[in-house]
């Protein structure tokens, strides 16, 4: 019973990093761009959403509708701001400049808010469970888990069935031709990481819902999402999905064997994804 | 070969120079100044001593993380990881085996580079950028790896009271020695490296690794060796470093700070250039000093400055310099001269 509950646990937990991972591999599978900041915008989009919260006092539900907007319009201005004059084949320009970002973003989130770990108020939603036997189902990580469903199945609908979706595959196969075909490849990036990082509004809402946020927490928040887009398989947006599935059970696993060897646990199962398998769950060799 | 159709073409004496007046002046200069820094314990201040050891530091890390990525394409956010697993074994060796730290300083490098090699082999599948996130899981595995290990002491760090055996003078000729031999072999040996026929084959996989594997370069060697290299020479100054600390935790060592500032060196100096880090290293040393009670101010503005140089000046102050000048310090280029005009 105790493993089934790790497993349910991460599962659950699994979820959270889905919503972390979800935008990383659709920015990577669309341009092969790794954005370092990537933990540090949940870290802000959480770190805003405790603010309003208690500034105006806005549940949960509100949240959502004022930080995916906010996570969106971040999102478009950093791709056109900063990222589009970086993409190349060379991936030394956007690593440096977004690890520099991510410095800079660290410590300006560290005068505004202060070191303090802070947590958005749920109104009881946080604590909320249903007992199903001897296991206790928390309710908002089942919400999380269900959301990070919708974004996956919405994502993954929206790049096969739309016409923004062919742009965006044409963009990644070959972005000469899809400019030729009419395709606009920067309004195409801008966009993909406006989504990328919208979906995060939702990660960076229900982060600091589930647990803590505090400044310095953003590259924890990036290796999970690359780990699991590594386990999944690079750019595979279902594989993105199972390979938090992964993560979260591995860590869930990890923490029941000893406290110390959670996040430990799943760094090896990445290492070991690499040896074994290094294309990936859902990858092509 | 098809020379013999060619054989009744004279061709033009000429040979291939590699050194230039401003380089020479250089290595004086640099040797003047190795000199200077050994003897510093007859003559400089505690204080001073431990400054400059810092900055030796500074320019070996940055160094290695250049030869890496400037040259290797090979651009990592982990090497704290090498630092910090050459420093802790280090304090294993000297404070729970009873070797002599400054032989244990020698022995540690060992460790990272059998690290090294693991982590290479699992690493070089990543694509470009994940490479980079690929080495710091790694710094961070170590890291865990450590504060769960009770022969280091776990979290709780380690100190290295064996120094006590050497004076507050023997320490410091140790020390400056150490330094020395580190500038030796982590600027030196680049410096070597480049003006050597390897340096033709990495500045050849720098510009263009496709275009240098069809000239005969093998790059995937070259870029193993690079990364061992650079694991060992990173480590190096990990052991110096905490020698001089006398205290080592896993967040120290482990540290992702070491990356920033390898990055920000490299990148504010010139990138693919050793003058570019000496120079990186003191901007960087100064403006820690100066700006450095700013605190987080002072990182927004550093983390703000890597962006700008990422996106617009690739070259670094030394790029803009040498738009300018052209004074090679350490030169690697090779210039054909004619016989005649000499």
């Amino acid at each position: 019973m105790r493993w089934l509950d790790a497993l349910i646990q991460g599962v659950l937990l699994g979820g959270l990093y889905a919503q972390y991972a979800l935008g990383m591999a659709l920015m990577f599978g669309v341009m092969r761009l790794v954005n370092l900041t990537h933990g540090d915008l949940v870290v802000l989009l959480a770190l805003i959403g405790v603010s309003l919260a208690v500034s105006w006092g806005l549940g949960p539900l509100a949240l959502v509708f004022v930080l995916v907007p906010i996570a969106v319009a971040i999102g478009y201005v950093l791709q056109r701001a900063i990222l589009n004059n970086v993409v190349s084949q060379d991936p030394l320009p956007s690593i440096i400049a977004t690890f520099g970002l991510s410095i800079a973003l660290q410590n300006a989130m560290m005068q505004v808010w202060s070191a303090d770990t802070r947590s958005i108020p749920g109104f009881g939603i946080e604590q909320a469970s249903w007992q199903i036997g001897p296991i206790y189902v928390g309710v908002l990580p089942v919400i999380v888990l269900v959301v990070a469903t919708l974004l996956t199945a919405a994502i993954d609908a929206l790049l096969r069935f739309s016409r923004f979706g062919r742009a965006i595959r044409a963009s990644a196969a070959d972005v000469e031709a899809a400019a030729l075909t009419g395709v606009n490849p920067k309004a195409v990036y801008a966009w993909a990481t406006a989504i990328a990082v919208g979906i995060l509004g939702f990660a960076g809402l229900f982060q600091g819902l589930r647990s803590t946020v505090a400044p310095f927490d953003g590259p924890a928040q990036l290796i999970y999402a690359f780990e699991a887009v590594i386990i999944g398989g690079m750019g595979s947006i279902w594989g993105a999905f199972v390979g938090s599935m992964v993560l979260g059970i591995t860590q869930a696993i990890g923490f029941r064997i000893n406290p110390g060897f959670g996040i430990l646990a799943g760094h090896l199962v990445f290492l070991a994804v690499l040896a074994i398998r290094p294309q990936g769950i859902f990858g092509r060799s | 070969m098809s020379l013999s159709m060619n054989s009744n073409i004279e061709l033009p004496t000429a040979r291939v120079q590699t050194q230039t007046a401003s380089g020479m002046v250089a290595m004086m200069v640099g040797i003047g100044l190795l000199v200077a820094l050994v003897s510093m314990p007859w003559w400089a201040h505690q204080g001073t001593i431990r400054s400059v050891v810092e900055l030796c530091c500074y320019i070996a890390i940055a160094q290695m993380w250049n030869l890496m990525a400037g040259y290797g394409g090979l651009v990592s956010v982990g090497q704290q990881a090498f630092m910090g697993v050459a420093a802790y074994a280090m304090f294993a060796l000297a404070q729970n085996h009873g070797i002599d730290p400054f032989v244990a300083v020698g022995l540690c490098l060992l460790v990272p580079a059998l690290l090294a090699v693991p982590t290479y082999a699992l690493l070089h599948r990543l694509d470009g950028p994940y490479f980079a996130i690929g080495t710091w899981v790694v710094a961070e595995v170590f890291r865990l790896i450590v504060t769960n290990m009770p022969y280091l002491n776990g979290g709780a760090g380690m100190s290295l009271r064996v120094m006590t055996q050497y004076s507050a003078h023997e320490r410091a000729i140790g020390i400056t020695i150490l330094c020395a031999i580190l500038l030796l072999v982590t600027v030196g040996g680049s410096y070597w490296l480049l003006r050597s026929r390897y340096g033709l084959a990495l500045t050849a996989m720098r510009d263009n690794p496709v275009a240098a594997a069809s000239q005969g370069v093998n790059v995937k060697k070259l870029r193993f060796l690079i990364f061992i290299a650079g694991a060992v020479g990173t480590g190096l100054v990990g052991a110096i470093y905490f020698m001089t600390q006398l205290r080592i935790t896993p967040e120290s060592a482990f540290s992702s700070n070491w990356a920033m500032i390898a990055i920000f060196i490299v990148m504010i100096g010139g990138i693919g250039k050793i003058e570019g880090v000496i120079i990186g290293a003191l901007i960087y040393f100064f403006a820690e000093r100066i700006f450095g009670p700013y605190g987080s101010t002072y990182l927004v503005v550093l983390g703000l400055l890597t962006l700008v140089i990422a996106i617009y000046a690739r070259g670094g102050v030394w790029g803009l310099l040498s738009k300018v000048v052209n004074i090679p310090l350490f030169p690697t280029r090779r210039t054909l001269v004619s016989r005649d005009e000499k």
